[in-house]
């Protein structure tokens, strides 16, 4: 008997069965109440708001976007690589500190990284006031951890044979070290480091909708008062910043950097920092910093007395997750089966960038104009904003990959679609769904934005529990959100390391 | 005799390099032509342009009286390609890359089948079998499996959709003696007890001189540019050794 085979290009398009419940539910919740505001919406995009003062404000906003970003950016890029090497084992293996040091540090980062930066956020906010450092702290945190972990991985390839040549010399530990770190590291910032301006530049746009300032903050006021031409004018701002930087981080990826420039670079890195943290200890040492916080008995777990529905929460966080990781995984591969027709796929690349600028706040906003608050909809904003992202991966590499098969099965007469499928996307399913398990555990950090948008799940409840100063209510919600984020976590490793 | 393909004036540059030069021949029915030619001679660039997946510089290529990108899919259907590389489908079973060569006659829904394996094997069996694979490799995958039984597959993909025109990049790569001859005959024959209706014309690309027997024509290209175009019959010795 034939044995059912599943292999990694059917399960790449299997999670689009999410549809079936969400397409009923929003069927079910649909109502044409907003048509006109959609409408304004969408002719807005094409006659955005363009006079001396509203350029004026954007360019202002834009420059707090990029400071925001980037001192964030810098920070996390600095102190990511130092947690980086305290815990790679190579660390361990050249300086003589208990390895229990490696296994606590790495405890600690693993917390921090799932915790999105938008909980960080309305936590700092809360603790300290809106402040424009706050935002740069809140993307610091989980930033500074997701950094640790890239580089702490690409340090444990590091083979034992350079380890054994490098030890074997007798030198100094420590030069030892700097010198076995520093080649794989400065790759790394290279190319991961790049790669995450842009996710810093993304957060702090989002952030910004929360108060922290910059261009998410003109964004989501113009947005409130149904000023579209003016808010199409801010996403016009912030997609030529996003633009632009990769252009110039482009440039520095290709080129060696001169000596000077180098120095300049390290230089401006230090003062930084040496500013931020002066910056946290006078927070820290401030009286912004409530007395009744850390001490008080209510931070201590009270299971009896947990939020309303707290267990439903947890439960649509979940199922949030699932769909929005489901839609972002098998949207991308249906619509380049479809056609591989260069306007339809141009087209595709056009939409897929406009869902990876606009922000999702924005995009469950404009979509409650014609549905009710529903886990559905806060998938589908949060599956098609990842979709943006996934279908860009898939596309470029697509595009990379040796074309021969598909050249010679179309050759015979196979179909497009077939030729694609076999010829193609078959040498990309692996890498594929690899890339997607990562970024589902990235989606159920992400679930927070929506979900405080959206009036569901725990971000909601954190948002309430958060303005009643209910701060027993916010470390349960928080444990919480680490708790699911750590599990996928896992499984999305075990997945990983299936596939790879 | 009817032409099935002419080839006027073909070139091929590539960076520059002349690969392919002024090559001018017509393919008629039913013949069974032997490339030959020394490695680098311009035999594989040869043949991507027979099936259309390479350009040529310039010239003109008219299969079935059209040129390549104007023939519809049924009349794509009618050619066949083995490939010097292969082009076998990694992640696939021996037998459903097998079954890859029928995709061209089926619909979407079938590309899943055969994906989700659960699509009729009968067809990719009866190929296989003349093939000479074993069963205990129809189900393996074809990462695990030799280099002969990978250049068998690649061939019994190609006849599973019965083509009219098959062209082959040296096909019997990897293959012992006996199996050479075996499979050469079947080309040559058509003749087999599992109903495969075998390619009416061929041009297979060969290294060894040996099996030229049972050919109908012999094609000699050197430094890109045909050096021989004789009937098997009417070949001589030193015309071989021209080629080479």
């Amino acid at each position: 008997m034939q044995k059912f085979k599943l292999n990694h290009t059917v399960i790449s398009f299997l999670p689009i069965v999410v549809f079936i419940p969400i397409t009923y539910q929003l069927i079910n919740d649909f109502h044409l109440g907003g048509l006109e505001l959609f409408i304004d919406f969408v002719k807005s995009a094409v006659t955005p708001k363009v006079n001396k003062e509203i350029i004026n404000i954007s360019l202002t906003r834009l420059n707090e976007t990029i400071i925001i970003s980037f001192i964030s950016w810098i920070i996390s890029i600095i102190f990511g690589t130092i947690f980086g090497i305290l815990t790679s084992d190579i660390f361990y293996k050249l300086i003589r500190i208990p390895i229990f040091v490696k296994y606590l540090l790495k405890f600690i980062l693993n917390i921090i990284r799932s915790i999105h930066e938008l909980v960080w956020c309305l936590i700092l906010i809360q603790i300290f006031g809106i402040n424009i450092w706050i935002g740069i702290l809140a993307i610091c945190f989980p930033f500074i951890a997701i950094n640790a972990k890239v580089i702490s991985e690409q340090l444990e390839m590091i083979s034992v044979e350079t380890i054994e040549s490098i030890t074997s010399l007798n030198g100094d530990n420590l030069s030892s070290l700097v010198t076995l770190v520093w080649s794989p590291t400065i790759n790394i910032i290279k190319n991961f480091g790049l790669y995450r301006l842009e996710c810093s530049i993304r957060s702090t746009a989002i952030l910004g909708f929360f108060g922290i300032g910059g261009i998410g903050t003109s964004i989501f006021l113009s947005f409130q008062a149904l000023n579209f031409n003016e808010m199409w004018t801010y996403l016009y701002f912030i997609s030529f910043l996003i633009l632009f930087s990769k252009q110039i981080l482009q440039q520095f990826k290709l080129k060696r950097l001169n000596l000077n420039f180098s120095i300049l670079i390290i230089f401006v890195s230090l003062i930084i920092t040496f500013f931020s943290f002066c910056f946290l200890i006078y927070l820290l040492v401030n009286n912004y910093y409530p007395s009744n916080f850390l001490f008080s008995k209510t931070l201590f777990l009270n299971f009896f007395n947990l939020p309303e529905n707290f267990l439903k929460s947890i439960f649509d966080t979940i199922i949030l997750s699932v769909f929005a990781s489901a839609i972002a995984i098998s949207i991308p591969p249906i619509l380049l089966l479809i056609s591989q027709n260069k306007y339809f796929i141009i087209t595709l690349r056009l939409i897929a960038f406009i869902f990876r600028v606009i922000p999702p706040t924005i995009i469950i906003l404009v979509l409650l104009v014609f549905n009710q608050p529903s886990l559905s909809l806060a998938s589908i904003t949060l599956g098609f904003y990842n979709a943006g992202i996934t279908f860009k991966l898939l596309n470029d590499n697509l595009s990379e990959i040796d074309r021969n098969n598909f050249i010679a099965f179309k050759s015979i007469g196979i179909s497009n679609r077939s030729s694609w499928l076999i010829g193609l996307f078959i040498k990309q399913s692996k890498s594929y769904l690899s890339y997607c398990a990562y970024r589902s555990d990235i989606i159920i950090r992400e679930t927070t934005i929506v979900s405080i948008v959206g009036s569901l799940g725990l971000g909601w409840q954190l948002k309430e529990s958060l303005s009643s100063f209910a701060w027993n209510e916010v470390f349960i919600i928080v444990l919480s959100y680490s708790s699911i984020a750590i599990i996928g976590e896992l499984i999305n490793d075990k997945i990983k390391s299936k596939l790879i | 005799m009817k032409s099935l393909i002419e080839l006027t004036n073909i070139s091929f540059k590539l960076k520059n390099i002349k690969i392919l030069n002024n090559i001018n021949f017509k393919i008629y029915e039913g013949e069974k032509i032997a490339l030959l030619g020394k490695s680098g001679s311009g035999k594989t660039t040869l043949i991507s342009i027979l099936n259309g997946t390479r350009r040529q510089t310039s010239g003109d290529i008219k299969i079935y009286g059209k040129s390549f990108n104007k023939l519809d899919n049924s009349q794509k259907r009618k050619l066949g390609t083995i490939w010097q590389d292969l082009r076998l489908v990694d992640d696939l079973s021996a037998e459903q890359n097998v079954n890859v060569g029928l995709l061209n006659n089926k619909n979407l829904i079938f590309t899943f089948k055969n994906l989700l394996n659960i699509s009729s094997f009968h067809k990719a069996h009866n190929c296989m079998e003349l093939c000479q694979l074993n069963r205990s490799i129809y189900s393996k995958n074809i990462k695990s499996i030799s280099g002969g039984q990978k250049q068998r597959i690649a061939i019994s993909r190609s006849i599973i959709h019965e083509p009219e025109i098959l062209f082959a990049d040296e096909p019997f790569n990897n293959l012992d003696p006996k199996l050479c001859f075996y499979l050469k005959n079947l080309f040559i024959s058509r003749l087999n007890n599992y109903k495969i209706e075998f390619p009416n014309t061929i041009l297979f690309s060969l290294h060894k001189i040996d099996l030229i027997d049972g050919f109908t024509r012999v094609i000699g290209l050197k430094n890109g540019e045909i050096c021989l175009d004789t009937k098997r019959d009417e070949l001589r010795e030193s015309d071989l050794e021209n080629i080479y």
